[in-house]
This record gives C-alpha cells, structure tokens and sequence, in this order.
C-alpha cells in the first residue's frame, strides 16, 4: 500500500498522465506556520484523502502514512494567487488603444495580459460583456503556466476570464490536476471588471467614463430584469415576456465585483462606485495602497496587490524625467501591504504582471523588507485571499478538514533563496521540477 | 471713441499717398538710446530724419500733434508663420513644410501672401515686421524678414534670407498630447533612428562642402546645384541655422553640431535653458523665445515655466528675441513680452527683444530696430506701454508710410455693432 | 509627494490654525466687481466673507495679513475647462449623455494647481466635444489635495455638454480617427440628433408617467427599465439640468435656440459662440449666455470669423457673457490676461472686463450666491495680486478657496529647490542595481 503510494507520488511529480491518488501523508517534526495561529516550531501534520486530518505539536501518525521527515522544513498553507491566469490560454495578441490620458503611474498589469474568452464581443446591446463565461470553463490542464506555478510554490489560483469591461466570473482551483472539473474548488467567485480604453474606434463604451457609465447601466439593468422575471414569475399572464439576458444572468450570478484601482484617487473613485452599485466589492492593483489605506479600512473594502511593483520603463529614455509622483509611488508601492496591514485592511497578492512565477517570492519580499510582518505577508498569499473570496472554509490555513494544500520550504518562505521542497496539492506531494531550458521546438 | 475716430480720420487721409511729416509733442523711446519726452521726430520720405527735444520741423513736413503719445520703433516677431498660412486646419491654405528632408533652396519670401487677413491682423498690436519662417524636414527653407505692409512679396522683403531653418533629427521617445495620439516608442529604436538621421545630415554637410570646394575651383562642365548652392552663405557664416531645440538634449545637440560644422547658429523655442546659460552668452549664441502661452514643459515643471525663460536668459547676458511660431499669435507678442516682465525680465530689455535685439540677430538692425537717424521709419503711435493690453495703438507707420490698423476683426467688430 | 506635499502648503504658518480659520486682510485694494472698490480690509470667517470695509479693525481671534498695498478680487471662474478629470471624451456615440465627468474627477491632475496658481477657484469641467450630445459635466472648487468628492462644487446645478459643428460632424467625414463613420457629417446632421435626442427623451418621459399612472390604478405593469442615456435629456426638458453648448457659426448657434426652443427648453451657455456677435440679439433673446476665447481664431474654417470684440459685443447686447479657457487648449493662467485683452478689444472697463472671468460665468453656472464676486456673506473664494490683476505684470500671491489658503506663492518658490532635490534623490535611489550578467557561467 505504502509502496503504491509512493510510486503514484513519483508518477505525479514526474508529470506523468496519470491520475494521482490522495492517501495518507504525514509531515514529522516540521516547522509549521498554519496562518490562522501561532506557529509550531516542531509539529506534526497529517493529511488523509486530500483533506488535512489533524495538526499539532504531537499529533499521532498513523501507522499507514507516508511520513516526510519534517526536520529543517517549514511547511505553509498552500500559497494563493489572488487574481491569476494560470491555466487559461494565453489570447492572441491584440492592438492596443492609444495609453488613457491622464497620469497613471499605476495601471494594473493584469490589463497588459488579455487572454482569451469565448465571445469576444459580447451578446448583442451588451458589448464588452463575457459576464457569464467562467475562468472554470477555459481551464486547461496541460498548461506549462500550472507546472511553473506550482514550482513556485503556488497550489491554487484564482483566475479571470479575459479582458472585457465585464470579463467574467473567476474560479478558483488547484493548479495541479489531469481533468479541470476535478481541479476546480469554486467556479464563481466574483466578476472582473477591467477598462479597455479604446479611444474612438471600437464602439461604446471607449473611454473611462463611458465605461463606467456603462457599468452602471449593466447593474440597472440587472436589477430591472430580476424584478421584472419576478413579477412575471409570479403570474406570467397579461406581462409581456422579458427577454433572456445571460449577459444580465452572468452578473447576477456574480458573488462579488472585482474594480481596478492603482492611484489613489482611482481607489477613492472605485470605493464610491462599488458602494453605489450595492456590490460586494474587491479592489485590484494597488499600487498606491500606501496613500489609499485609510480609504480602504473606512469603507472595509478589500485589495488584491499586484506583486508586479511598478518600475521604470526597461529601456527608458535616460533624458525624460520621471515626475516626482512617479518617482514616489514606485520607491513607496512596496510599503503598500505593510500600510494595509496597520490600516486593518484584508489584503492579498497576485502575480499580475510578474513573468517568471520563480520572481514572485522575490517580489513579496520586497514587501516585507518595506515594513510588512511574515505573519501577515503569509496571510495575504494564504488565508487573506481565501477570506476575499469566501473560500476560507475549505482554504488558505492548515486546519483539520481544510484541502490538504501545502507549500514547504527548505527555510524560510520570505528568504528568496531558501528553496522549495514540494507542494502538497490536494494531498498529493509535488516536487518542483528542474529549471529547463524553454521549448524550443515543438 | 472721439480717439478712435480722430486715429481712422487720420489714417484714411494719409493712406492713399505717403507724404513727409513730424510727430510734435511725442515721448520717442528710440530703444538704442533712453527715451525723450515732449520731442519732435522727424520722418522725411521712408526714413527717420531726426528727433529730439527741439527738433524743428523741415519745411513741407506734415505736423502731427502727438502730445501725450508715445512712439516707438514697429515690434518685431522673430518666428512666424504669417503669409504662409490661412486657416490652421486647412490643409490647402499651408505652405509651411514642404517634402523631403534637405530644402536650404526653398524661400519663404515668394510664397508669402501678401493678402492674408493675418497680417493686417498682427499688425494692430504694434508688429511691424516678422521673420517667416518655414518648416519640414531637417533643413526646411530660408526664413525672410518681412515687412507687414505692402502690395507685393519684393515690395516687403526686408531680409530674403535671414536665416536658414533647421530642425536635428529628434531623439523623443514620447509623443506629448493629452488628448490624441500620445504614443511611446521605444529609446533603441529613437536611438537607431536618430543614428541613421544623423548620419544623413552630417552627409548632406559634407556634400555642401564638397560643392564648395568644387565651386572654388570649377571644373570643365560644372554645373550648379541649387540646393547645395542655398547652403553656402550658412557655411560661409554670412547667414545663421536656426535650429528648433526646446529640450535640453535637442540643444546640446545642436550647439555641439554648430561647434563641428562651425557654423553659427539662432536656437529657437528653448525652453530648457538652465544648463546653458554660461555657455550660451559665452559662446553669443542668440536664442528666439518659445512660444510663451505653451504649459510647462513636464508635472514637475514650475507654474512659472517657460515666462521666467526669458529673465534667465537676460540675467545671463544671452541676446534673445520674442517669437510666435503662429499665425494667430503674432499680435499676442508684446503681451507675451509683459508676461515675461511680470516675471523678472526688465521692461526696457522686454522692448529691445521685441525691437532692436530681434533686428540684430537677423543682421537687419541697420535698418529696422530702433529709431534712429537715417533708419527706416517703422513706427507706431501709443497712449501708453505697448506691451499692456490696456494701451491702445493708434497710429503706425511702414517704410515712413502711414499703415492702416483696420483688419478683418475691426471690419466685422464695425459691421456688426450695426447689428446690436 | 505632490498632494502631500502641497497639503502642507496649505498651511501658511502654525498661526494659522489657532486663528481658527478667521483672516483679516488689511491694507488692500478690495476690486469686488460688483460693488465697486474699497480700499480697506476684509475679513474672513469660517469660510465665507464676513466684512469688507475701508475702516475694519481686525478682531482678535482673526490672524492678520497686511496686503501692503495689493490687490483682491474675487476667485476666478472657469466656465469651461478641461482639467481635473481622467477622460474628457466619449467619442465612439453622437449622444453620450450617460458618461460623467464625476465619475472620472482626478484631483491628482497638475493642471488643477497651475489653474488655481492663476487664480481659478471653480472650473465647470465639461466633457469633450467630439460628439453632439456630450457627457454631464462637474462644477468643481480647484481644492487641490483634496478628493474628487471634496473637490465637486456642492449644490452647483448639474449640466451636461452639447457640441455643434465641425467637430461633431467630423466622424462622418471619413476623417475620424477610427476610420469608421458617423452620423452626422453635416450641420443638418447635427440639428437631427439633437431633435432625435429629445424626441426620445420626451416619449421616455412620457412612458415613465404611463407607469405611474397605470401603477396608481393598481394594475399589474413592468416596470420601465431606467435609461441613463435618456434621463439626463429628460432633467434638460424639465429645466433641471443646464445646456452648455459648444458652437462656433452663428447659423449653427440659431438652430440650437431654436430647436431647444421646439421642446420648450433653453440653452444655458454657448461655449465658445465665436459668431455669436452676429446673432447676439437672438441670443439675449433666449436667454443664453455666451462664455468665448479672448482672441483665438483661424484654427480651423468656422472660427474664420472669431474676432476678439465678441466679448464685448455680446455684452453690450445684453448677453450674459463670460471668458473661457477650454484649458488645456488654452490655459488657466491666461484668464486674467484675457479678461485684460477686452480692455483694447471693445475697451470694457475694469469691472466688465473682471465680470467677464468672474460674477459672470458664476452666474451662467447659477452659483452666484456663492461665488464670483466679493461680498459679504459668499464664500472667500479671494485671490491676492501684488498689482492689478488687469495689469500683465501683475503676479497672484495667494489663492483662498472657502477662506483657506490652497495657493501660497513664496511657499511655492521654496518648495521648487527641496522638489527637485527629493526627486534627484529618488532617482539615485531607484536606479537598478547593476545586474551581474545573467548568461555567466551558464551554458
């Protein structure tokens, strides 16, 4: 039996198409750091049937697990990217519009990275609006980006559909699995909303505040169209029919909305929107958070930080002079999380714009050396944004009956060059796989 | 009014043919010399007589009462449009830049229009002569000195070729404009591109030089080359290259290219000056002002930027004058010019740029500039500062000939007020 | 940074809040455009002038500035400005009266603090004009380090932006920026929309009041789904929202009276109005007002006509008429120089030509009670100049918006050189480490 395991283990992290199987697995006298308590600096965890069973300084091991000697091993809730397209198909490149007027020092980048969606454009009067498509649904398995992710450390995302004003429902899942179905944990987790600023061409809405103003449209409409299916519900006779909206049902279904906010006065701008469209409200990007941070714990909004921290242009021109402004917001935009953090606002990261999942480490590093505590850089790629999302019941802590998602490190996980053992996902141990060279033929 | 009416009056009777005359009891600000009040000044055919606090009036002279009045010597704009432009977003009323990247050949004088309503229009504030000044490609064209009163072209030509127009291969990576078309590229490419650019102008330099060379000693069958042949008084020194550099990289560009290809050079639209200003005065490098309505150059900027431009370049000791780069602008300059006096630059230094300092730098100041004997009579008649908006202009004259101050606005001002 | 940075700029001196927000400014020539001038003090208290007078003492608890001899006059209005806001156009529709400048307000935009440098207190931001029916606009307080919401001009009647001519029939022409075309590309286009707009708005109007009534009687109806396109015609038709519409040939002028007219509504403003002069009469008729440039002209064919006297024929026609900026097309710190230019061009006197950037537009954005002018009770909206402000020489020393000082120019001038030092700092301390060579070693 132990032996069966064992080589099924093998298979997984090999990478091999076969189906991998959760037994038992137990870590020994590791160094533990569940996220919702204190650490335990020499415990045990056991994990059963890809749920945690039990966690404590002297939990019993069960004679049937697979024991990893936990000695030198720190061993993390599985790491969560907040708002990730790993696992999605990348999207042809598409042109650009002319950059938005106006000082952004502080875009998010996620906005850089369309990917693809099923429809473009939207059903017909709903343009820019994929609100019913589903990250769970373009989820492809054999994606290279859920190997590079996991061998950063990752077990789970949490993923958007493309890039339309209303880009569709996010999912969240585990990043290793054969079959999608079996990797999703929640299908819909809240609605995306990007601002495509396409200028003149390409229809209504193509600026900021046609896009807005559209938005605001979507939600009237929505709440006109429950009302009026209601009303109909109740004795159709006599009522004209209302017409069948998926692009309003998508809406409707959504959880929680997902707003772009960078600057501070997008983080004022988007608080008041989320708060007069009445939704549940998550903010995205982040990077003045260290200005925004009042505004956020006074309306108990919270916000996913783009680890991408902004930075100057690769190949500036050495001539033009960034602003003062610009200049801050990139020496400052690392203090972010540490400002949320003494501010009491929920806050989590996600990889945005970084390109290598191997930087994102670094990246949180960065954070905690501007200010930010392990405990809570720990919380926001862990419990934090399983809190945002709801998905706190079954993620984001090691505690029994959560996923057995783990993320254990030969050392410290904020010491960049500290190296990762393995990720546990959903009970199953995957050993980070060799640097390779990149395809180079297919 | 009861003034208005006494300046038309006064116009309309001289307008038809020039006659000699004297302006009695006027406060004369010659500029090269301090100002004489309660002065006669003296014009005889197109020229300045004389002038001075008990000047007598030569005989056949028509006396004008000037008591109270100021005059001046015409205002000069040192880049401008005018004649080469009608309605900004009217393709077919520009002839500006012509194609193609080398045009030392081109001259703007024969394409001035001596029609447009702009003229008449530049000429209400005081403007009494302008440099036109075309664009395009690297080398656009001469720039000529005109006068803003005349029947033809060759009547106001001042100067035909006061300086040649160039403009160095740019090294922007941004695209400026909030509204449209802002854009990036990237610095290796602008890099790549200026590299090649510069190649091409330092090529069509040498080419000149080589023509110079052969021109000296003409071989069986030379043939000119008129292109070629537009550049010799610029490698001759004789006329200057005035190079469009407002940022800094543009004029340490354009100074080191001067100081390779020794010529002499007029910058034009500086605006960051601050690291030159030494070098500028040592070097007596001229420079033609932005335009000074433009915003500040970048957020960081200061709300004083580009006004305060001009007292750095003074207190510095660089020779400047004022231009519009524009055709609806010209008749803004002297209020330009007070912009920059209300921030720090003298008056009577504000005044010489608008007049004498300009004539200077396009090597026409001995004969327009000031007001000085043997001069020409390019006036105007004020009740006040010329530069503040609430003196009226109320009399100018051309070439010693009395020009009207009517325009497209007074005459649809006239018709209209019928209407009210 | 900048918003804190000028934050504290706000601040003169620690005095300054034990005054608890009273000034008395002494020794000053008081230009209050509407009641002549008094050479005195003024005084202010918890935000609003509380006194002006030749011979105020100073009380108190109210710290004291000695004008030495300058001159106030009230804040500057901008009755149309680009400025403060992260889009200006929704240029893909003809009719984009759904999209709102307050929902893009960007109090972090520099040209904000240039504008209130130069003495602009409030600014009607308008939407662009690259459409016929433009986007609702935002009369906002230049209350730079400030938030969006505490920038917006509270109780300001809303408006919304109109544009005709040109640029609105420019997407028809083939010339557009996209490529693609769009109604209209003539003026006669451009009066369609404009009665197509408000045909819809009227039959939306009446649908709504169906609803209601066949609700009042009880029977079982859907309710209309809300427009927001629609909703902001149907306030302009119950004279609830204000028309600022911009126009520049005096035919294209009278087709917008009258076509408002046709549904029973007037035009608030026409921005712009360079041909105004010429149909002055129908204007003051109306009831609009115009709001011009100085002396722009000959940009393009249909300011062929724009003479600077505009300002001054409209005024003496009767029209309520004020000077703008269109900022950043022509800035902010030009207004005064502008209402200077009238004194040549139509010779105004001194307070017309202030009323003109002043009590003027605050009257055509219906904010008068409050703003452009000195007198007692208004806000202390005030702007200080070392001389008068029609003079070009003349320099704005301070800048009060409801009685605090949101623009000092000496502390503006100390803060250049420690700017520029913090920004040569950054930059040092940003540059990226110099990158051992990847490729080394690794084959």
């Amino acid at each position: 039996m132990q032996k069966l395991l064992v080589s099924t283990v093998l298979l997984a992290a090999a990478g091999l198409a076969q189906s991998p199987v959760a037994g038992v697995l137990a870590i020994r006298g590791a160094h533990l750091h569940p996220a919702s308590g204190p650490s335990l600096p020499n415990g045990n965890i056991v994990l059963r049937n890809g749920l945690i069973e039990s966690i404590g300084p002297n939990v019993p091991i069960p004679p049937e697990a697979f024991v990893v000697d936990g000695a030198g091993l720190q061993v993390y809730p599985g790491l969560i990217d907040a708002l990730s397209t790993w696992g999605l198909p990348a999207a042809p490149a598409r042109p650009t519009a002319a950059p938005a007027p106006g000082p952004s020092p502080a875009t998010p980048a996620v906005l850089e990275r369309p990917i693809q969606t099923l429809d473009e454009g939207g059903p017909e009067e709903r343009p820019s609006n994929n609100s019913w498509v589903r990250a769970a649904d373009l989820l492809d398995p054999r994606l290279a980006t859920l190997a590079a992710a996991r061998n950063a450390g990752y077990t789970t995302a949490i993923s958007f559909p493309g890039a339309n004003v209303f880009s569709g429902q996010g999912s969240a899942y585990n990043v290793a699995g054969t079959r999608s179905r079996q990797m999703v944990i929640e299908e819909g987790v809240g609605q995306m909303i990007t601002f495509p600023v396409r200028g003149f061409g390409g229809g209504f809405p193509g600026s900021l505040m046609g896009i807005i103003s559209y938005i605001r449209q979507i939600f009237s409409d929505a709440a006109h169209y429950r009302s009026s299916q209601a009303l109909y519900a109740k004795d159709p006779r006599g009522l004209p029919r209302p017409p069948y909206d998926r692009a309003l049902d998508g809406v409707i279904a959504s959880p929680r909305l997902l707003l772009p906010a960078g600057r501070l006065a997008e983080i004022d701008r988007m608080i008041r929107f989320g708060q007069e469209l009445q939704q549940p409200l998550v903010l995205y990007g982040g990077a003045e958070s260290f200005r925004g941070a009042a505004l956020l714990a006074a309306a108990k909004v919270p916000m996913l930080v783009n680890l991408r921290w902004p930075e100057a242009e690769r190949d500036a021109d050495p001539f033009v002079k960034d602003s003062l402004r610009v200049l801050e917001t990139r020496d400052l935009a690392p203090t972010g999380p540490a400002v949320l953090a003494k501010a009491g606002v929920k806050f989590a990261f996600y990889s945005g714009g970084v390109e290598r999942p191997a930087d994102l480490r670094k990246a949180v590093k960065k954070a905690v050396d501007a200010g930010l505590s392990k405990e809570d850089a720990l919380k926001a790629l862990t419990l934090y944004p399983a809190q945002i999302f709801g998905l706190d019941n079954r993620l984001g802590s090691l505690e029994p009956g959560k996923i057995a998602n783990l993320t254990v490190i030969e050392g410290d996980l904020f010491d960049d060059r500290a190296k990762l053992k393995f990720t546990i996902i959903d009970g199953v141990k995957y050993e980070p796989a060799p640097e390779t060279a990149p395809e180079t033929n297919r | 009014m009861q003034r208005m009416l006494l300046a038309a009056a006064l116009v309309t009777a001289a307008l038809t043919y020039a006659e000699d005359f004297a302006l009695r009891g006027v406060t004369v600000h010659p500029i090269s010399a301090p100002e004489i009040p309660n002065a006669v000044l003296v014009v005889t055919g197109d020229r300045i007589a004389a002038f001075g606090p008990k000047q007598t009036i030569p005989k056949g002279h028509r006396i004008i009462e000037a008591k109270g009045l100021h005059v001046y010597p015409g205002m000069i704009d040192s880049a401008s449009v005018l004649g080469l432009s009608e309605i900004g977003s009217v393709r077919e009323t520009q002839d500006i830049e012509e194609l193609g990247d080398f045009n030392p050949q081109l001259r703007t004088m024969i394409a001035f229009n001596p029609g447009s309503e702009h003229i008449p229009v530049s000429r209400a504030s005081g403007i009494t002569a302008s440099l036109v000044v075309p664009s395009g490609g690297f080398i656009g064209g001469q720039a000529a000195m005109m006068h803003l009163d005349g029947w033809t072209w060759e009547e106001m030509t001042v100067a035909p070729s006061a300086a040649m127009q160039m403009r160095l291969p740019s090294q922007e990576t941004t695209v400026t404009g909030r509204a449209f078309g802002a854009g990036r590229r990237t610095f290796a490419e602008v890099r790549r591109r200026y590299e090649e650019q510069m190649q091409q102008v330092r090529l069509f330099f040498e080419q000149a030089r080589a023509y110079q060379a052969r021109k000296a000693n003409p071989a069986l069958g030379f043939k000119p080359d008129l292109r070629l042949e537009a550049m010799m008084p610029v490698l001759a020194g004789k006329t200057p290259l005035m190079i469009v550099a407002p940022k800094e990289r543009a004029i340490r560009d354009a100074m080191a290219f001067a100081e390779r290809e020794k010529v002499r050079i007029v910058l034009a639209g500086v605006r960051e000056v601050d690291p030159f200003l030494e070098e500028l005065a040592r070097k007596k490098i001229p420079v033609v002002l932005p335009d000074l309505y433009q915003v500040p150059l970048e957020e960081d900027a200061s709300i004083d930027d580009p006004l305060d431009v001009p007292a750095k370049l003074a207190k510095a000791g660089v020779a400047f004058a004022f231009g519009s780069y524009n055709i609806e602008r010209p008749r803004n300059l002297p209020f330009q010019a007070a912009n920059a006096v209300g921030h720090g630059l003298p008056h009577e230094t504000a005044m010489r740029a608008l007049t004498l300092g300009a004539a200077e730098i396009w090597g026409v100041a001995d004969r327009i500039g000031s007001l000085e004997a043997g001069k020409l009579a390019d006036l105007i008649l004020t009740d006040g500062d010329p530069l503040e908006p609430r003196t009226q202009i109320r009399q100018m004259w051309i070439l010693g000939k009395p020009v009207s101050l009517e325009n497209r606005h007074t005459r649809l001002y006239e018709q209209y007020k019928k209407r009210l | 940074m900048n918003r804190r940075l000028f934050l504290s700029s706000l601040v003169l001196a620690p005095s300054l809040a034990a005054a608890g927000g009273s000034f008395f400014i002494k020794n000053a020539k008081i230009l209050t455009v509407t009641k002549g001038r008094v050479d005195g003090a003024l005084l202010i208290r918890d935000g609003k002038i509380a006194a002006i007078g030749a011979n105020l003492t100073a009380p108190a608890d109210a710290l004291t500035l000695d004008a030495e001899g300058g001159y106030l006059m009230p804040g500057i209005v901008d009755c149309h400005a680009h400025v403060g806001a992260d889009a200006i156009n929704e240029g893909t529709i003809s009719v984009s009266s759904m999209v709102r400048i307050e929902d893009v307000l960007a109090p972090d935009d520099v040209q904000i603090y240039r504008g209130l440098a130069a003495g602009v207190t409030t600014s009607n931001v308008l939407h662009g004009s690259a459409n016929t029916i433009g986007g609702q606009c935002s009369v906002v307080k230049m209350r730079w380090g400030k938030s969006a919401t505490q920038m917006v001009f509270a109780g300001a009647k809303p408006g919304i932006k109109f544009a005709l001519g040109e640029n609105v029939k420019r997407s028809g022409g083939g010339t557009n920026f996209s490529g693609t075309l769009r109604y209209p590309a003539t003026r006669m286009g451009v009066e369609d929309v404009v009665r197509e707009a408000f045909n819809d708005a009227r039959a939306y109007q009446r649908q709504r009041d169906e609803y209601q009534t066949r609700l009042a009687k009880g029977e079982r109806v859907l309710p209309p789904r809300r427009d927001f396109k629609l909703e902001p015609l149907v306030e302009v038709l119950e004279g609830r929202r204000l028309v600022h519409a911009h126009c520049y040939r005096s035919d294209e002028i009278l087709m917008l009276l009258r076509a408002a007219e046709e549904f029973g509504f007037r035009i608030r403003t026409l921005q712009h109005g360079l041909e105004a002069y010429k149909v002055a009469k129908e204007i003051a008729k109306h009831g609009a007002g115009v709001s011009t440039f100085a002396d722009s002209w000959s940009y393009k064919i249909e300011a062929y006509d724009a003479i600077p006297y505009n300002a001054a024929l409209c005024m003496k026609a009767g029209v309520l008429t004020s000077l703008n900026t269109d900022a950043p097309v022509t800035q902010q710190r030009h207004l005064l120089q502008d209402a200077a230019k009238t004194l040549r061009y139509g010779q105004l006197t001194d307070d017309e030509a202030l009323s003109l950037i002043t009590i003027n537009p605050a009257r055509q954005l219906m904010i008068e009670d409050r703003v452009g002018s000195l007198e007692v009770g208004k806000d202390a909206d005030i702007v200080f100049t070392d001389k008068h402000p029609l003079s070009l020489y003349a320099k704005v020393r301070k800048v009060f918006i409801d009685g605090e000082v949101y623009f000092d120019r000496e502390q503006d001038i100390r803060q250049r050189a420690e700017r520029a030092e913090r920004r040569k700092a950054l930059i040092e301390k940003l540059k990226p480490a110099a990158r051992p060579s990847q490729k080394k070693g690794a084959r």
